[in-house]
């Protein structure tokens, strides 16, 4: 198991540094510049070259990049806040989006997990149907609808929540968006979780428990849903990932301070630096959560454990 | 450090305390895009210069009409040549932090401008805009800093040497690049400086009192020791960042925002409110051709033809219809106004026989070129920005051109904004959709980018005759003469017509909701968009 893990975790930071390469190679392949900038002229440009280092070659720029890293300096952002340490810009927004996310994902998650529960014990019924079409509709419908007509109804019509995000009141205005975020987590939990569930139930070894006269719930919930959980694992993990790291329709239409549309306004502005960290961080908790999973798999399932003692 | 760390925690815990009442005089004003920079020589953008103008007076400041008046300057002198303006600084003008603003302030503040180290975007308004000795040299990295022709005289007396007389220049006075920053507490914050709170430093109406960089939300306070405190209504200003343009007017009508922005699409829900208005923002919107690289675009019947076909009006009341105004000069209405107090450009039919909406002239002039090019078909291609309007105004021009010029085909290359400038850069491109905003109140920030080598003359036309009147008009003789240099603009722009260099389109204007029961607000397209000194809200 040591030697297992410390393989992964020699995996992940190569594949972070590869990662880091490749993001600088997408950056330079990205049209313009920071600063071409049609108020600027081309002495102005080079001045601005000269003042952040961009004006040396690229692979000079990466390991200088990487060293200032290592002590914890992401640099500075070249356009959306002029000179502002990007630890300093992400360090306030991160909490938001993982907040944000983290309500999105549990909310999902339970709403899901209950919903294909019930789905695949009224197998068949009006029940089941129903939880179907809500994961459909989950699923098929992208979020930002959801929170336009959430931020409509409860927002604008209604009042019953604030349509905009804020500091002085974050359970308050975080309820819409987070409920917005959720349906498509809650859609494909509850469709992987009512499939499992009837593979699960269907097979022999429920069989022969219910045959040894268990109760009802001990069967569902300690030999059913236990083994239905590691497929869903699976599944949830890159969603987990996905919500924290903000999502740019969602926050723009409740005007939410996180990291997705930084992103997005960095990427448009070429603020390399910006686009750097974050698609950084964001492929770092990625790589992060999925080697979680990995270890997770262990504790869901005994064979997996086992399999690994056996090693 | 300690002193102004207590400053500041008393004025937030007096603000926390009165935040509760005190929030019916708050202003909640929306904004599209966060802060750049509250750092007076970086930032470029319109919402960081309004709201550092919240916080900082300059030397001088625009009153409700855009006129310069004076600011933290009680008055000045100008020397009898017009090159050595001499500021006297108000006694009763003070920083936040209990310092006084002296003449070393702004001398530290444009020193930094003009500093090849902080290269500072705006350091073209200290050299080749206001004419400021030694500007040029120093960006340039000639000469040091601290030969800038800007001396403190005493605490209170600047003197300015400019190079030639600059008839605009107490208007720059009110541009954020030229405010001033205590040196003392710049160098205290070091890398920090203008990033919270605790690192702004305040002259003016307000104090910001919670502020993050890049922040979706922020607020400043009414600034108590203001030298002109008295006059200010407004308990605070709530700034709030909204991308979305229907929470943005959603808001609106919960109450929750004081103003807003509405875009073209929402102007037919709420055009016959009372509360809507448009106001203009100057700046053009106009077609570039590549006069230089095109062979088919350097026949001046195919220009004419091209400018003449455009219906203008089509476009601002059909396709925009946020008030935008459709616009046939060279220099936009609305922003420059003359030694009589008129708009430079109110006549818009001074060009009437090179500029207007004729498709016979046009089918005519087309017919000529293609005569004269020998062919019976042009195809062009044009490059426009990735956004909604641009996008629109594109699609309907290729229409417009398509119908009355036969054998034109158009092309629409539709491209993020950073590589279409970059194409245009590179003179990569044939025809263009571009716009430029003013970047002071005077013909020449338009007038100037016709010069041959401009960085921004992307078509590379050149006239020897043009490069001389806007030289006279900017370094030489007509540097004195308010009138004469008015009039020589004016043929300038003929040129500019009648060679069809560009061919304008219109003056863009923002569409908002401002409450009815908020008065005072002076909007400008130029420097600073919105002024809140005089605000007043009513309960």
């Amino acid at each position: 198991m040591k030697k297992y893990t410390l393989k992964r975790v020699l995996t992940f930071i190569f594949t972070l540094l590869a990662i880091l390469l490749i993001l600088f190679i997408l950056m330079q392949l990205m049209p313009g510049s920071p600063f071409n900038d049609e108020k600027l002229n081309d002495d102005m440009r080079a001045a601005l070259y000269a003042k952040y280092g961009l004006d040396k070659p690229i692979i000079i720029q990466f390991f200088h990049y990487v060293k200032n890293m290592l002590q914890g300096d992401f640099g500075v952002s070249y356009k959306i806040s002029k000179n502002t340490p990007i630890s300093q810009l992400i360090q306030t927004r991160l909490p938001i989006s993982i907040g944000i996310g983290g309500m999105a994902v549990a909310l999902g998650a339970i709403v899901g997990l209950l919903l294909g529960l019930l789905a695949a014990l009224k197998h068949n019924t009006i029940w089941d149907t129903l939880a179907t079409i809500i994961s459909v509709i989950g699923v098929s419908v992208p979020s930002y609808v959801f929170a336009l007509a959430l931020s409509y109804n409860f927002g604008f019509k209604l009042q019953w929540f604030p349509m905009l995000f804020s500091q002085k009141d974050v359970m308050g205005s975080s309820v819409l968006p987070s409920i917005s975020l959720s349906m498509f987590t809650m859609a494909s939990i509850a469709r992987f979780t009512r499939s499992e569930m009837l593979e699960v139930l269907g097979s022999d070894y429920m069989l022969l428990a219910e045959s040894k006269g268990l109760s009802g719930s001990a069967l569902i919930f300690r030999h059913a849903l236990r083994n239905a959980l590691i497929p869903i694992v699976t599944v949830l993990a890159p969603l987990i990932v996905d919500l924290m790291t903000g999502s740019l329709v969602v926050e723009k239409i409740f005007a939410i301070p996180g990291v997705g549309s930084l992103l997005v306004n960095a990427i448009q502005s070429n603020d390399y630096n910006v686009v750097i960290s974050l698609s950084f961080i964001y492929s770092a908790m990625y790589i992060a959560i999925m080697l979680v999973v990995d270890l997770l798999y262990g504790v869901i399932d005994p064979r997996i454990r086992l399999a690994k003692k056996g090693d | 450090m300690n002193k102004l760390k207590s400053a500041v925690v008393m004025t937030m815990a007096a603000a926390s305390v009165l935040g509760a009442s005190a929030m019916a005089s708050d202003l909640n004003v929306m904004v599209e895009t966060p802060v750049e920079s509250l750092d007076p020589q970086i930032a470029t953008d319109g919402t960081s210069f309004e709201v550092i103008a919240d916080y900082t007076d300059g030397l001088m400041q625009m009153d409700a009409d855009g006129k310069a008046v004076e600011a933290l300057a009680e008055s000045y002198d100008l020397s009898d040549d017009g090159t050595v303006y001499t500021f006297h600084i108000r006694e009763d003008a003070n920083w936040s932090n209990g310092e006084p603003v002296t003449a070393a302030d702004f001398v530290f503040a444009w020193q930094r401008a003009v500093d090849p180290n902080v290269a500072s975007e705006y350091s073209y308004m200290m050299s080749d805009i206001g004419q400021i000795k030694n500007a040029a040299e120093i960006i340039a990295g000639d000469m040091d800093k601290s030969e800038l022709g800007v001396t403190a005289v005493d605490d209170k007396t600047l003197k300015v040497e400019l190079n030639v007389p600059v008839s605009y220049f107490t208007s720059l006075m009110y541009f954020p690049t030229f405010y001033p920053v205590n040196e003392a507490f710049f160098n205290e914050c070091g890398d920090t400086f203008a990033t919270s709170p605790d690192t702004i430093l305040s002259n003016g109406a307000f104090v910001m009192d919670d502020y993050e960089p890049a922040a979706t939300a922020f607020h400043l306070t009414k600034n108590a020791d203001y030298y002109n405190a008295d006059s200010i209504s407004l308990e605070g200003i709530n700034y709030q960042v909204i991308q979305d343009s229907q929470t943005a007017l959603m808001s609106y009508q919960t109450g929750a925002l004081d103003m807003t922005i509405v875009n073209g699409e929402q102007v037919d829900q709420v055009e016959d409110d009372p509360e809507f208005s448009s106001q203009g923002a100057g700046y053009l919107w106009y077609v570039s051709p590549n006069i230089s690289a095109v062979e088919e675009l350097q026949n001046l019947n195919i220009r004419m033809a091209l400018t003449m076909a455009i219906d203008r009006e089509a476009i601002t009341n059909d396709v925009l219809k946020d008030g935008s105004i459709p616009t046939y000069t060279a220099v936009p209405m609305q922003f420059a106004a003359g030694p009589d107090g008129s708009d430079f450009s109110e006549d818009q039919e001074m060009f009437s026989d090179v500029c207007a909406t004729d498709p016979e002239k046009a089918a005519d002039f087309w017919a000529k070129g293609l005569e004269e090019l020998g062919t019976d078909s042009i195809e062009l291609d044009m490059i426009v920005d990735a956004d909604d309007a641009p996008q629109k105004v594109a699609t309907v021009l290729k229409e417009q051109w398509e119908t009355t010029l036969p054998g034109l085909i158009v092309n629409l290359v539709v491209e993020p904004k950073k590589q279409r400038v970059e194409d245009m850069q590179d003179g990569n491109f044939e025809v263009a959709l571009t716009r430029w905003g003013p970047d002071y109140a005077d013909p020449m920030t338009y007038l100037g980018m016709w010069v041959t080598d401009n960085s921004n003359n992307y078509g590379l036309w050149s006239n020897a005759d043009y490069d001389a009147m806007i030289d006279e008009c900017t370094t030489g003789d007509l540097c004195t003469d308010a009138e004469g240099r008015w009039a020589k603009m004016y043929e300038a722009e003929k040129i500019v017509m009648d060679d069809a260099v560009i061919f304008p389109l219109y003056t863009a204007a923002n569409a908002q909701m401002i409450s009815s029961n908020v008065t005072g607000l002076e909007q400008h397209p130029v420097a600073l968009n919105r002024v809140y000194k005089n605000v007043v809200k009513e309960d």
